[in-house]
């Protein structure tokens, strides 16, 4: 597959790092060579120093014969431009990165689509719906839907009031058990459980489940002593900050904080009265104290430095912040963030690759989720007649050892597989593999 | 720190291969009726026994390379390469010495071409096709060859490629290696194959078109007669000759570009017509002095001097005619080529037309720069800017390859070679060309200079054939240190 990514920034470079490994052709367009060099020498992939705007440079990299073109630049502008050029030279998907909730309405995308534009990614808008949805539910640290909430994965951590420790998951329970455990994350290393290995204390445990048992999962993982996030602190105003405030439910109070002055200003604008605005340093405990940082249930640190998003987190966790949100762009430095013991970590990056990732799996795929923490893949697929994997029950599929079957969905019901379970044509399946095996898995369902 | 491991197992991964190029040369034997088989299926027995073991040795190591393993993984396997090559020879008592069959060998796989061998035609049909082939995979490079049919360098293709690839950029062809890889290799078994069909049409036997095929593409020159090319004595096979040896000096992903029909850019390219130009210039030089001072006529004088100027700037080392009987500033002539070569990212040796072309653009900005000091002058190559990075590696490599000629010229004279072979042989050893002056001209094997300076010669090919840095680079104290 010839995939064209227009702009070398965080984004373009990520995207082109993961799909240059996954065997993709890649070519990496940027006007400035210098972002480019080190890449062009050290990854199996092609650079061009073109303006993803130039109808010359484009032609000159192919773009006729490319199957998706992304264009992931800072400027929106530039990257509609660019896709409808694209489009208009043969680009079979284009793919533009934006800035602007009003391109992301349902009644608009016909609209992009005659002007050439395919898809819109907007990573900030990504991030915020993760931000919510993970202080909605503040003992979880992962919350994924399937299928409009059929079936539901959940990503908690280990703590002393755990009822699961220790015990082989092949005891848990038999057939009637109503959850999956698809991840264990433990340390820096994810492992895709067998039905010998135990969950331990401090493991991140990833369970797949329905609606009905997420109070259930909550009485296994101890947790049912959190308190429901009503009062949010942000730290830094930054495009994320005012996707998240905009996004939160109603019933939650947000509190910005930032040091610029002119920035504050904006975000009031930007913004309605829910939001309280407050000028200051978010590094200083006294004022944080002063706006009611006790009394806070969720603190999220999303200024432009990791370094500094980790410690303030970690200092809100000292301060009794139950439920603690950090964005880190450093990749790095996430496994790290991750044992320090902050709920979240946020990566703009990863959001934004992985759902462009999604988008180049076959046609049959209707989901993708980089797991940020787990460094696993989550794979929604639909099951034709005849594919392998209908053939015997799961436990005698031979699946790759690193990948389960996390649940499936059958006519809108949620179900939670078993070694038992038989899968059926029309299924929706879920599965969970580690580092890229989707492609090893597709067989099973082609 | 060094990912040994690994290294040792691809090491041991192309001595599987290896093996599977004496399988075919035993073929040849077969073919023949002759004793060189069994010589055959001994070396492949111990090479494919070495390579096991450095396989299953090496298991279970880190997949991933980084540039430092290239460079010793890319120095490594190509000694290894050799010192296996050699085995055929030595286990059949062709070259009963092992200083003589490793030079030999190495002379191969580098496409030097120069030889030790004094008797030729005596040699059996399997080993003169071994003695072939190893220019012909040479020619391209192990490592390219390997990219091209083995996926075992996974992600760090690039890392590897990197380390033998020849010239100071490399131009990517299609966004990934493997693929840029089998494109090239398919262009040179094309050309080879083409080249084969016209000297058979010459009425060369089809084992002597393929082997000279083979010595021609790669910019080898070794012939499987004596007398190398002058022996067929015919105009037709040399003027074939001459046009696939200067085919095969251009840049191999600019006959891409030509295959593809891009042929503006093909015409266009700063390093071709640098290229082309310096072979008509030292062809109508040396053909004007020949016709008037040897007994040649018009067309041969030409000739000879066309098959001459282009076997030598593309490092191939065929002879139709003893230069060394030539006036002796035609030597003079010939030893600047030599020193020039063809182009980057084909299979010749030399200092590369492109660093001609970007020392000629930098010393004329100098004299620019004096005139008008505050000016900034950009070295431009095919309308793209030079950054100055390149422009001094271009410089730092052209200084290193002078100073190890003369270092080898030294080295060679204290070993009591004479002052002209002394300076023929280390041109000709680390520039990849095969005859040397004098004593090494084209009329004479190597064979009789001392063991050490055979080694010594061997060395140089392989500096040459890595250009310089590759190798040079294991030698740094700072290269294994662990930060």
């Amino acid at each position: 597959m010839k995939i064209i990514i227009a702009g070398a920034g965080a984004v373009g470079t990520h995207l082109a790092k993961l799909l240059s490994r996954e065997k993709q052709d890649i070519i990496l367009m940027d006007d400035n060579e210098d972002k480019l060099s080190t890449l062009n020498s050290n990854f199996d992939l092609m650079t061009a120093t073109a303006s993803p705007t130039s109808i010359k440079g484009l032609k000159e990299v192919g773009v006729g014969e490319a199957d998706l073109f992304i264009a992931v630049t800072p400027d929106e502008s530039r990257n509609m431009t660019a896709c409808m050029l694209a489009n208009n030279l043969g680009a079979q998907k284009t793919v533009a990165r934006i800035d602007n909730y009003e391109y992301l309405l349902p009644k608009n995308k016909e609209f992009f689509q005659k002007l050439g534009v395919d898809s819109l990614i907007y990573p900030e808008m990504l991030a915020a719906k993760e931000i919510v949805s993970s202080i909605r539910m503040s003992w979880v640290r992962q919350w994924w839907e399937f299928c409009g909430g059929a079936l539901i994965l959940i990503g908690t951590k280990m703590r002393e009031k755990a009822e699961i420790l220790n015990i082989p998951l092949h005891e848990l329970g038999g057939p009637e058990l109503p959850y999956h455990v698809v991840a264990i994350k433990r340390g820096s290393e994810t492992l895709i459980p067998r039905g010998d290995d135990t969950i331990k204390l401090h493991d991140i445990v990833y369970f797949t489940t329905t609606r009905k048992y997420v109070p259930y999962i909550r009485k296994i993982a101890g947790k049912e002593d959190y308190a429901d996030v009503r009062n949010v602190m942000i730290m830094g105003g930054s495009r994320i900050a005012v996707r998240t405030a905009q996004y939160v439910p109603d019933y939650m109070q947000v509190k910005i904080v930032d040091n610029d002055l002119n920035r504050c200003n904006r975000l009031t604008e930007l913004l309605d009265d829910r939001t309280m605005i407050i000028n200051g340093d978010g590094r200083d405990m006294d004022l944080l104290v002063e706006e009611g940082l006790k009394n806070t249930e969720a603190f999220v640190a999303l200024t432009g430095n990791s370094e500094t998003n980790i410690l303030a987190c970690l200092a809100a966790k000292r301060m009794g912040v139950s439920k603690t949100v950090a964005e880190v762009e450093n990749i790095d430095y996430i496994g790290m963030a991750e044992s320090l013991d902050i709920g979240t970590v946020i990566n703009k990056k990863m959001i934004a690759a992985s759902h462009i990732y999604q988008m180049m799996l076959d046609a049959d795929v209707s989901n993708v989720k980089c797991l940020t923490f787990a460094n696993a893949d989550v794979a929604e697929f639909t099951v034709k007649a005849g594919s392998k994997i209908t053939k015997h029950p799961v436990k005698d599929l031979g699946l790759p050892k690193g990948a389960t079957i996390g649940g499936l969905i059958r006519q809108g019901e949620g179900v939670v597989v078993m070694g038992n379970t038989l899968i059926q044509p029309g299924d929706h399946v879920v599965v969970f593999c580690l580092n890229m095996m989707i492609k090893k898995i597709e067989k099973y369902f082609n | 720190m060094i990912n040994f491991k690994t290294i040792i197992r691809i090491i041991g991964i192309l001595l599987l291969l290896e093996t599977v190029m004496f399988l075919v040369c035993s073929g040849v034997s077969f073919y023949y009726r002759e004793s060189d088989m069994l010589d055959f299926w001994k070396a492949g027995g111990i090479t494919a026994g070495v390579g096991l073991l450095l396989a299953a040795l090496g298991k279970g190591g880190e997949r991933q390379l980084t540039r430092r393993d290239g460079y010793v993984l890319v120095s490594f396997a190509w000694v290894a390469f050799s010192l296996f090559g050699m085995l055929p020879f030595y286990i059949g008592r062709y070259i009963p010495d092992i200083a003589n069959a490793f030079f030999e060998t190495m002379s191969g796989f580098s496409s030097t071409g120069a030889t030790i061998l004094d008797d030729i035609e005596s040699l059996p049909h399997g080993i003169l096709f071994w003695r072939s082939m190893t220019q012909w995979i040479g020619g391209l490079g192990i490592i390219m060859f390997t990219i091209a049919v083995l996926p075992i360098f996974g992600v760090s293709g690039l890392q590897v490629f990197a380390a033998e690839a020849s010239g100071p950029t490399h131009d990517k062809v299609h966004p990934r290696i493997g693929i840029t890889a089998k494109w090239i290799w398919s262009i040179y078994a094309g050309i080879t194959a083409l080249l084969v069909g016209l000297l058979m049409l010459g009425g060369m036997d089809w084992f002597d078109s393929i082997c000279h095929a083979f010595a021609t593409t790669g910019t080898g020159g070794f012939s499987t007669k004596q007398a190398s090319v002058a022996y067929y004595n015919s105009p037709y096979i040399e003027y074939v000759i001459s046009i696939f040896m200067f085919i095969s000096g251009i840049n191999f992903t600019l006959l891409l570009l030509f295959v593809n029909r891009k042929f503006k850019k093909f015409i266009g390219n700063a390093e071709l017509k640098f290229y082309f130009g310096s072979v008509v210039l030292f062809t109508a030089v040396i053909a004007i002095v020949l016709y008037y001072t040897s007994p040649m006529g018009m067309e041969e004088s030409f000739r000879k001097s066309l098959f001459q100027v282009i076997s030598l700037q593309t490092s191939t080392g065929f002879a139709t005619d003893d230069y060394m009987q030539w006036t002796p500033v035609l030597w003079g002539l010939l030893t600047i080529i030599m020193l020039m070569g063809a182009c980057a990212g084909s299979t010749t040796g030399g200092l590369k037309c492109i660093r001609m072309v970007i020392l000629t653009k930098v010393s004329r900005n100098e004299f620019k720069h004096i005139l008008h000091p505050n000016a900034i002058l950009p070295v431009r190559i095919n309308k793209q800017v030079i950054s100055p990075s390149i422009v001094s590696t271009v410089l730092a490599f052209c200084f290193i390859y002078i100073s190890i000629i003369v270092i080898g010229t030294l080295l060679m004279m204290a070993m009591g070679v004479g002052a002209e072979e002394s300076m023929g042989c280390v041109i000709s050893s680390i520039g990849n060309m095969g005859p040397g002056l004098g004593e090494t001209g084209p009329a004479y094997s190597w064979n009789a200079l001392p063991d050490a300076a055979k080694w010594l010669l061997s060395f140089l090919m392989l500096l040459g054939r890595l250009e310089l840095f590759t190798v040079l680079l294991l030698f740094t104290p700072d290269f294994w240190k662990r930060n």
